[in-house]
Parts: C-alpha cells; sequence; structure tokens
C-alpha cells in the first residue's frame, strides 16, 4: 500500500547537519526501495477554485501560510505502522513541526 | 471480580485502552523488525558466521522489544536498539561457546579483530552476502524462497505460508531445513567472486523473481494476485540494484518487476477476471512505476555488455509499456527479442511467448506453426496456457470448431478460479457445432459405466480415460480418434513411468477398443517388460537396531510379525483382534493363516491392551467424518482406523533410513526372512 507523507511549513531552519541527515535517510529509504517519489513544494502556490462553474485563480502566498504543505514523500509500505515508523523517522530529523500521513488509493 | 472489569458499552474503560495501546505497539514493533531485521541479521550473521544462530539472537532481541517497549514506548532509535541487544547476546553465545572449548585467548582476538572489521566491510555488504546465502544452489528452490522472505523480507513463517497458501509447520521446517543445510555445509559468508559471482547471482534473481510471480500470477487459489508478495519481491530486487549496481541483470530483473508492476490494476477485470494484455485499460497503468521502469532499463542498458535474460524480458515490457494503444505495439520489435530471449534460455515457456509474439508480428499461422512444435513437450502437457494461446491463434485463422476444445482443455487445466472461469467463457462464446457422432468423453463415460466392472478397475482405466480426454479433449469425434494420437499421449504422459504403470495403461485403451468396437488404438504401443529387482532382505545388525524397545509398540509388533510370520504385508495389516489365536500364536488372515513366534507373542497383549475386538494395528487418529471408512476398518472401542498400508510404509521408511546404505529407508516387504531355495 502507499502512502503520501505531507509536510508543513515550520519555523526551524535547515542547517548543514539537516541536510546531511537528511540525504542519509533519504538515500536509505530509496535503497530499501521504499521511497517511490519525494519532493520539496513551493510554499505559495496558486489557488484554484470553482463556484457554480465559475473557477476563480488565485496566487499565494495565503493568510494561513502554517497549514501549506512545503514537502511530500511517495512511500510504499507493508502497514499502516510502517508508514507511521518512516513518519516517525523523518520528524526525528526535521525537528518540531507537523505532518499528515494518508493512504493513497489507485491508480 | 472478572465480568465486572471490563462493563460493556463504556469505551473509555481503562482496561479496554491498555489492551488497545499494547496491541498497537506490537503492531509497531513489527513495522520496525520487517525494516530493521535484514541488517540486524546479517550483521550478526557476520559476527557468528551462522545465519540460523544469527536469526536466533535477532529474535531473542525482538522479544526483548515485546516485552520492554510497550511500558518503555518505541525507542529513538529502534533499529540501533535492536542491533546492540542483539549484539551483546552474540558475544555472549560467542564467549560461552569459546569458554566451553578453552581458547579464550583466541576469543579475546578474535572479538578484537571483528571490532576493528566494521570500518572495513561497510554493513551495506552484509546484506548482500545474506542474500547470497539464502538463496544459496545448495538449498532446494522452496527453502531458498522462505529463508529470503523470512531473512531479507522479515517475515512470519505464518505470513509466508498465507501468502503461499501453505501452513505455517511446512514453512518452518522449510526455514528450519535450509539453515541446518547451511550450517552442515559450511557455507561462508563471503561475497562469491569471478565466474561463481555470475551462478550465484543468477540464483537471487531467479528466487526474488519466483516470489515476484508468486503474487503477480498466483497459481493457484481463489484471487489472481497477491500483492503483498509483489511488493517483497520489488523491494528486494530494489535493494539488491542498490547493493550491487555494476550488474546490468539486477536492473534488467528491477525493470521488468517494475513494469509488470505496473500494470496490475490493470490486469483483472470487476470481478476478478484476467484482462489480457491488449484489452488493458493502458490510462490503468501506474505510470510511477512504469518511469521507475524505464529508469531501470537505462541503468542496464549503460552498463553495456550482452544483454541477458532479464535485460531482453525487460526489454520486451518496455516495449509493451511503450504503446499508447494496444494497436501500436512494435510486434516485430518483441518477436526479434524474443528471438534472441529463446536463444539465451530456450525454454518450452519462452518458445510459447515467442510464439504469440510471432503469431502478431508475422500472422497467427507463423505462430501456430511454432506452438504446434510445442505440443508434445512433457514440460508444458499440464501447462494451461499453451492450449490457451492454440485456441487464440485457431479463433483468428477463423478454425473456430477447433479452437473451442483447446479452450475447454485450458480451462481444465488452470489452477486459478478466475482463470479457469475465463477460459471456460472463452469456449463458450465459441458457437458449439453438433459433434458428429459420439465423442471420447461420451464413449469413455459409457465404457467405465459398464456394471460389470469393479471399482479398482474403474478407478484404474478412469486415470487413462481422463488423461487421453484432458489431452485430446472430451469433445473429439470418437471416429477421428487415431493410433497416433494415442501414442503421442502416452510418450508425453507417461514415456518415463515404469514399465507396470506404462502396460497398466496400455491394457485399459485396449479394453476401451474393444468396447468401442474399434481397430486397435494401442497398435502404436509396445508392451513393455517388467522386471522386478529381487528384494533385498535386511542384514542383521540392521534388524538387530529394528528391535529396539525405545521405538513405538506398534512399529515394534508390526516389524516383528512381519518378519516371524513372513506373511503378506497386507495380510497382516488386516489381521482383526477377535481372530486371533495367541495361545496357537496364530490367526486367520481371509484365506491363510499368519503365525508367529516368541518375540511378538511378547508384544501382542501389550499391543492388544484390552481390547476385544476391531483391527490390531490402528492409525494414530480418528478418521475426518468425511473420510469415515468401512465398518470392518474402524475400532469399535477407540473409534480409531485400521492402519493403512501407505501409512505403515512410510513409517517404517523413516524409521530406517538410517540404516539403508542408500538412505532411501527399508520397504516392510524386506522384513521378510528370505525363504531358502526361493527367490
Amino acid at each position: 500500500m502507499r502512502y503520501l507523507m505531507m509536510s508543513k511549513q515550520s519555523d526551524t531552519t535547515p542547517d548543514e547537519t539537516l541536510f546531511v541527515e537528511m540525504g542519509k535517510f533519504i538515500e536509505e529509504l530509496t535503497a530499501s526501495g521504499v521511497l517511490l517519489a519525494t519532493g520539496g513544494l513551493e510554499p505559495s502556490g496558486v489557488r484554484l477554485v470553482s463556484t457554480g462553474g465559475e473557477i476563480s485563480v488565485t496566487d499565494g502566498p495565503f493568510a494561513e501560510a502554517k497549514e501549506a504543505v512545503v514537502g511530500f514523500a511517495l512511500v510504499e509500505v507493508r502497514s499502516k505502522e510502517e508508514a507511521i515508523e518512516l513518519g516517525r523517522r523523518f520528524r526525528k530529523i526535521v525537528g518540531d513541526g507537523e505532518s499528515v500521513i494518508q493512504q493513497v488509493f489507485g491508480p | 471480580m472478572i465480568s465486572g472489569w471490563r462493563r460493556p458499552g463504556l469505551p473509555a474503560d481503562p482496561g479496554g485502552a491498555v489492551i488497545v495501546a499494547v496491541t498497537d505497539t506490537h503492531r509497531s514493533i513489527d513495522a520496525v523488525w520487517k525494516l530493521e531485521s535484514a541488517k540486524i541479521i546479517a550483521g550478526l550473521t557476520r559476527l557468528v558466521r551462522d545465519v540460523g544462530l544469527a536469526e536466533e539472537l535477532a529474535q531473542d532481541a525482538l522479544v526483548a522489544a515485546l516485552e520492554q517497549w510497550p511500558d518503555t514506548g518505541v525507542p529513538d532509535n529502534p533499529g540501533a536498539w535492536l542491533m546492540a541487544i542483539a549484539k551483546r547476546r552474540a558475544i555472549d553465545h560467542i564467549r560461552r561457546a569459546q569458554r566451553l572449548e578453552r581458547k579464550q585467548e583466541q576469543l579475546a582476538h578474535e572479538l578484537d579483530q571483528q571490532r576493528d572489521e566494521p570500518e572495513q566491510e561497510p554493513e551495506r555488504d552484509d546484506v548482500l552476502r545474506l542474500m547470497f546465502i539464502s538463496c544459496h544452489p545448495v538449498l532446494p528452490t522452496q527453502e531458498r524462497v522462505a529463508l529470503t522472505l523470512r531473512l531479507l523480507g522479515g517475515l512470519t513463517a505464518e505470513e509466508i505460508a498465507r501468502a503461499f497458501l501453505s501452513t505455517e509447520p511446512r514453512i518452518a521446517q522449510r526455514i528450519a531445513g535450509a539453515k541446518r543445510t547451511l550450517a552442515q555445509e559450511r557455507v561462508p559468508f563471503e561475497l562469491p567472486d569471478g565466474a561463481e559471482l555470475a551462478e550465484r547471482l543468477s540464483s537471487v534473481l531467479e528466487v526474488i523473481y519466483l516470489i515476484f510471480n508468486e503474487g503477480y500470477s498466483a497459481t493457484s487459489g481463489d484471487d489472481l494476485m497477491r500483492p503483498g508478495l509483489c511488493l517483497e519481491a520489488l523491494r528486494i530486487g530494489r535493494l539488491l540494484a542498490e547493493l550491487s549496481p555494476h550488474e546490468a541483470e539486477v536492473h534488467g530483473l528491477v525493470a521488468l518487476m517494475e513494469i509488470q508492476a505496473s500494470r496490475s490494476a490493470a490486469r483483472t477485470g470487476p470481478s476478478g477476471e484476467p484482462v489480457q494484455l491488449h484489452e488493458q485499460n493502458r490510462g490503468r497503468w501506474d505510470p510511477l512505476l512504469i518511469r521507475r521502469g524505464f529508469s531501470a532499463m537505462l541503468r542496464a542498458r549503460d552498463l553495456g555488455g550482452r544483454p541477458g535474460p532479464y535485460v531482453l524480458q525487460a526489454a520486451i515490457a518496455v516495449c509493451h509499456a511503450q504503446a499508447r494503444t494496444a494497436e501500436a505495439t512494435d510486434w516485430p520489435q518483441i518477436a526479434a527479442l524474443y528471438d534472441a530471449l529463446s536463444r539465451l534460455l530456450p525454454t518450452p515457456i519462452v518458445q510459447l511467448n515467442r510464439a504469440v509474439a510471432v503469431g502478431m508480428a508475422r500472422g497467427p499461422e507463423a505462430g501456430l506453426a511454432l506452438v504446434d512444435a510445442l505440443v508434445d513437450d512433457p514440460a508444458l502437457r499440464d501447462y494451461h496456457l499453451l492450449p490457451g494461446v492454440r485456441g487464440d491463434l485457431l479463433v483468428r485463422l477463423g478454425r473456430h470448431a477447433e479452437a473451442r476444445p483447446e479452450f475447454e482443455r485450458a480451462a481444465s487445466l488452470a489452477r486459478n478460479v478466475a482463470e479457469r472461469a475465463f477460459l471456460r467463457r472463452r469456449a463458450d462464446a465459441i458457437a458449439e457445432e453438433e459433434p458428429a457422432g459420439v465423442t471420447l468423453g461420451q464413449a469413455a463415460e459409457d465404457f467405465l459405466a459398464r456394471p460389470e466392472l469393479d471399482a479398482a478397475t474403474v478407478r484404474s482405466y478412469g486415470q487413462t480415460m481422463r488423461r487421453l480426454c484432458l489431452r485430446l479433449g472430451e469433445r473429439l469425434p470418437l471416429a477421428s480418434l487415431t493410433a497416433d494420437q494415442v501414442a503421442r499421449v502416452f510418450a508425453t504422459d507417461w514415456g518415463g513411468a515404469a514399465a507396470k504403470t506404462w502396460n497398466r495403461h496400455r491394457s485399459a485403451v485396449r479394453s476401451f477398443c474393444a468396447f468401442v468396437s474399434l481397430d486397435d488404438l494401442a497398435a502404436g504401443l509396445d508392451r513393455r517388460a517388467e522386471t522386478r529387482p529381487p528384494t533385498a532382505t535386511i542384514d542383521p545388525a540392521g534388524l538387530a537396531a529394528l528391535w529396539d524397545p525405545g521405538l513405538p509398540l506398534r512399529e515394534r509388533t508390526l516389524w516383528r510379525l512381519l518378519h516371524e510370520s513372513a506373511a503378506r504385508v497386507t495380510a497382516v495389516l488386516s489381521l482383526d483382534i477377535e481372530h486371533l489365536d495367541l495361545d496357537d500364536r496364530r490367526a486367520r488372515a481371509g484365506e491363510t493363516w499368519v503365525s508367529w513366534r516368541a518375540e511378538t507373542a511378547r508384544l501382542l497383549p501389550q499391543l492388544i491392551a484390552g481390547r476385544a475386538r476391531g483391527p490390531l494395528f490402528l492409525a494414530d487418529r480418528r478418521p475426518a467424518p468425511a473420510r469415515m471408512p468401512a465398518a470392518a476398518d474402524l475400532c469399535p472401542e477407540t473409534g480409531r482406523r485400521r492402519l493403512s498400508y501407505e501409512r505403515a510404509e512410510y513409517l517404517f521408511k523413516q524409521a530406517t533410513k538410517a540404516l539403508d546404505p542408500t538412505g532411501n529407508g527399508y520397504t516392510l516387504r524386506q522384513l521378510r526372512p528370505r525363504e531358502p531355495g526361493r527367490r
């Protein structure tokens, strides 16, 4: 089963050690065949809203910056617990902040 | 007290909450274990040089985690925690073993050395070594598969059993057997090099692909796929590609698996039926996996060299994945790749796939010619896709009447339920023509239904007729059946069988010919000479070992009785207690008498143990309700059934394996002493 892990904006500024540790972590997950895709996201983004068939497009950034997703990882795991365990390891490296893990259905 | 402890309707009950927390932790521990166990076991194996022991030590660490983590919580670095505990146990173990051998000095030295080693030997190579060990050629394939899932995937015996529709004890036995063999053969924990590397690597690739295929095209059972196994194989394959990046075949295998897995959602329909590649909705192929497959393929290509079997198969998969529609498939290219593959790997299955590709690239006529060359291959005789492919080509040639029996045959050979139903539907889709006259199936049915045949004959003839119907098709008009067709079935199916088996089937065919008043269909079948080698008796030393009072009473009595009476095994097993004459030391068995001497006479009362009637020799267990034997074979007192010849023979073989120089074990018949003057 696949899970998408999304991480939200946090206050901690990444330092050298974080980059090294994160690099190691990603390398390990790739090697063990778990990590299918990962990437960082532009925090501001573009918002599309449809109301009554009308679609409005607004450029970011938006007020609730804390809620913006700034990174994702798509993992292929055996169980929800395995996804949580990977999430724990990720959070341990990046420090304070918030991630959300959701199962991916399909394709 | 206990009933008041958990009140129903109160979800916030503290007891319940604790239970939930414990199982949650257990599930987290299981997840950690599956992520870490390969690394831990590999590291320990370097320390103790014995995979079996390493796994036990790692299991000890897991048990410690199960005991402590529910209270203390999962530690910050659970993998390191498990490894530290396991390593401590390993060092304790080495110390203990060495102390026994009074070689403490050497121990200190070795431990020092081992402490230095981690710098020289990086951890990742340990996992690679572990893969080579668990796929070692000294192990039978089934054991390699089970051990690999166990050691590299961290799966329990129960999980492996579920994936392979087997039982937990059988898988546990396989794993234990594999570990024993590895220890006995002293398989070193080294990376093979040179020519050996290629051979050993191909064994690893074979095991991974076997696991993948078992998941991808489940050979039996109700579901067409068991995705868990595909995932395990993919993970181990991706890991291997990372550990062994300079081997093109590894990347080829990964590419092949990624692309095949990309189609998994599209290859079953809404009710679980298989959807063939050219009918699949390509929009449902997983682009992510296809892309991963393509990049693995590029890596393989960059390494250069002559493409091996996995790279070629991956190249074929890439061709399919690149086609936006089924019609856009580059069949000439695929046929060319199959030509190359069948030169490297001339297996019947590859030839069959090549026939499909050629059928698409150069027309059904050309494909059918290749399939027809395979029809008599014994390796494919029970392979449902052979008649399936043949039926397909015949449909495309407009030869519907011939295609239908092929699909029927394919359906009867398919072991997977969804696949069988699909083939059955393909057969039914072809309008049935009224068969001209009697069919082979009907004639066989009438032949077996005659009242003058006894049950044993019906069973024996039934085997022959069923095989003929399966191979030639039930709907084959009887009039068109030729001696040549019969001879071909005999050659592929019973060519290698014992003379006795061959002759039994031959006489069934002859009897059938007489019944349907046809010319001799057995004309092409020669009677084979049956020679039975004289039964060797067991030497006195071997016999003496059998009378060991430590062996089970029933077995000892049976063997003594056979030896002393020189009676037939069936006669002895048919003895009933009420027919024993203990004083005269003889018993009636049908038409004959069985008589014994002092040793049997001493054992018999113990075996009878107060029973008054029923079979003398009883099976260990009561029969299942569905397999209730005749009343005469059932003990009225214990409810157990009469000991069968097969079981008695099996037990004797097991007990005498160590005595028999050939290692096969003796047969009960060999207990009979050779009569002077009789051969």
